[in-house]
């Protein structure tokens, strides 16, 4: 016979005044944390660098090298970020940056900062991006590495950038293109909040433009903020306040928090024609493009090309990316499909166990 | 709400609220989401930002003008002037840095491995 006794549940403890006090002590103090990191900015882009060429606003810089240079490999790779944020996001802070981590395996880095457009700036279109700026910045990349070949990186409206000066420029030495989440393809008109609005009928990017010149950040960060309202505007600071005692988490935040802070305008030319020629009618995809009268053909494109896509992107969808694979010319292209958003494929949590290796074991084959 | 094993806590009124908040956030979110991706959304989107532009364009140009025409009393400089100024030194940054392309150019070696004096 055994003589088990039932376990006897604990009854919830009564808190004393002490616990109260307590409670309410940490909150305070909390608070106090809560609203220094939302109100002051966090040390981001502190790999070493050096800027090698300007032009107007834009600034090249050329990452100091990590490793010595027998063990670095041949071909330099340029960065093009988007041109209505600044690249900082891509080097977001020690330990958890994309650029250190391509910097430690030996890649001679190269960053493009299109930097922040003044109102002498409004008539910038992307033609002068692609067809002005960029080839100068690639001159200069060859000149300071050595190497008539290159590879180049773009994201979001930087990828768009990259896409056409690939497809203009064929035959300047670039070997290997890497597309982050890239908005290309506007057919759908219904994929994404940008594509809705945009490309509505009443939307009147030439009235903003007259009235504004450049298009304020604030405007456009309003418009990125309002495609998940709830999220951006509070579970953002709700994510915060739940892991305010967790340091990494915090510092995580911050960091990302004082990137997204840093809004530039946008040229108001170049506004113009993502919202009439790219977003209303297609015009890339649909074969007319040009750019200071030259056809943007992208069967000219014969890059190595990596396509990576944001599954869970709500700026730019995945069908804005997907259909280039088969317009362009190139003969080895790979399209890399990653479960995330447009920003946190890079900068979130996972980016360094799945992102920046995929992207590292595909360039590194084709780097030397 | 609940403790961490599962069980009732009727004293932890913040555990309560979170769990509220956690359990509306989702659909609060989903709603939104839904919202601004309607054709209604977009539309009235467009209107009052038209609205906007429309009725405080002509203020902005009055404003602009009348100020043009005070600096231009007081010998300083308008913005516009400012902006030509601006534009014409990014045309000189052009021009030096074909200068300086061509400088390079010519510094190249003919042959990799050879150094030009």
């Amino acid at each position: 016979m055994t003589n088990a006794t039932p376990p006897v549940e604990e009854a919830p403890q009564v808190p004393t005044f002490s616990d109260f006090c307590e409670a309410w002590q940490k909150s305070a103090e909390n608070w106090d944390r809560f609203q220094r990191l939302t109100t002051t900015d966090a040390k981001i882009a502190q790999t070493a660098k050096v800027p090698i060429w300007t032009l107007n606003k834009a600034k090249l810089y050329h990452y100091v090298p990590v490793v010595p240079e027998t063990e670095r490999k041949r071909i330099p790779l340029l960065m093009v970020f988007a041109i209505m944020n600044r690249p900082h996001v891509l080097d977001l802070r020690p330990g958890h940056s994309f650029t250190e981590y391509m910097l430690d395996l030996g890649y001679d880095l190269y960053l493009l900062d299109w930097g922040a457009p003044g109102p002498e700036d409004k008539n910038m279109t992307f033609d002068d991006y692609t067809l002005e700026y960029l080839p100068r910045v690639v001159r200069k990349v060859k000149q300071v590495s050595g190497c008539e070949e290159f590879s180049m990186l773009g994201w979001c409206l930087g990828a768009l950038i990259s896409t056409m000066y690939s497809a203009l420029r064929p035959d300047d030495g670039l070997k290997n293109l890497i597309l982050l989440t890239a908005p290309l393809d506007f057919t759908d008109k219904t994929a994404g909040g940008f594509s809705r609005w945009s490309s509505h009928p009443a939307f009147n990017a030439d009235l903003i433009v007259e009235n504004l010149g450049n298009v304020p950040g604030e405007m456009i960060d309003t418009g990125a903020k309002m495609l998940k309202p709830v999220e951006n505007y509070l579970g953002n600071y709700l994510m915060l306040w739940d892991n305010i005692e967790n340091p990494g988490a915090v510092d995580a935040w911050h960091a990302m928090s004082t990137w997204v802070r840093e809004i530039i305008p946008m040229a108001g030319g170049v506004y113009q024609q993502l919202i009439n020629d790219f977003y209303k009618e297609n015009r890339l995809m649909e074969g007319t493009m040009t750019l200071r009268g030259e056809p943007v053909d992208l069967k000219r494109l014969k890059a190595n090309i990596l396509n990576v896509i944001a599954e869970g992107d709500h700026i730019t969808p995945p069908c804005q990316s997907e259909r280039v694979m088969e317009l362009i010319g190139s003969q080895d292209k790979d399209l890399f499909r990653v479960r995330g958003g447009h920003i946190g494929i890079m900068a979130g949590r996972g980016a360094e166990k799945s992102t920046w290796p995929h992207i590292e074991s595909w360039l590194g084959t084709r780097s030397n | 709400m609940t403790t961490p094993n599962g069980t009732f806590d009727p004293f932890d009124p913040a555990g309560m609220l979170k769990g509220m908040r956690d359990s509306n956030m989702d659909a609060w979110a989903k709603m939104m989401v839904q919202l601004v991706n309607t054709d209604a959304y977009s539309e009235s989107t467009a209107a009052m930002l038209d609205a906007w532009l429309t009725t405080s364009g002509p203020f902005r140009k009055v404003m602009e003008t009348s100020m043009a025409q005070v600096m231009a009393q007081i010998n300083l400089p308008t913005r516009d002037d400012v902006v030509r100024i601006a534009e014409r030194l990014t045309n000189i940054e052009i021009r030096l840095d074909d200068m300086e392309a061509k400088l390079d150019e010519l510094h190249r070696p003919a042959h990799p491995g050879e150094t030009k004096e």
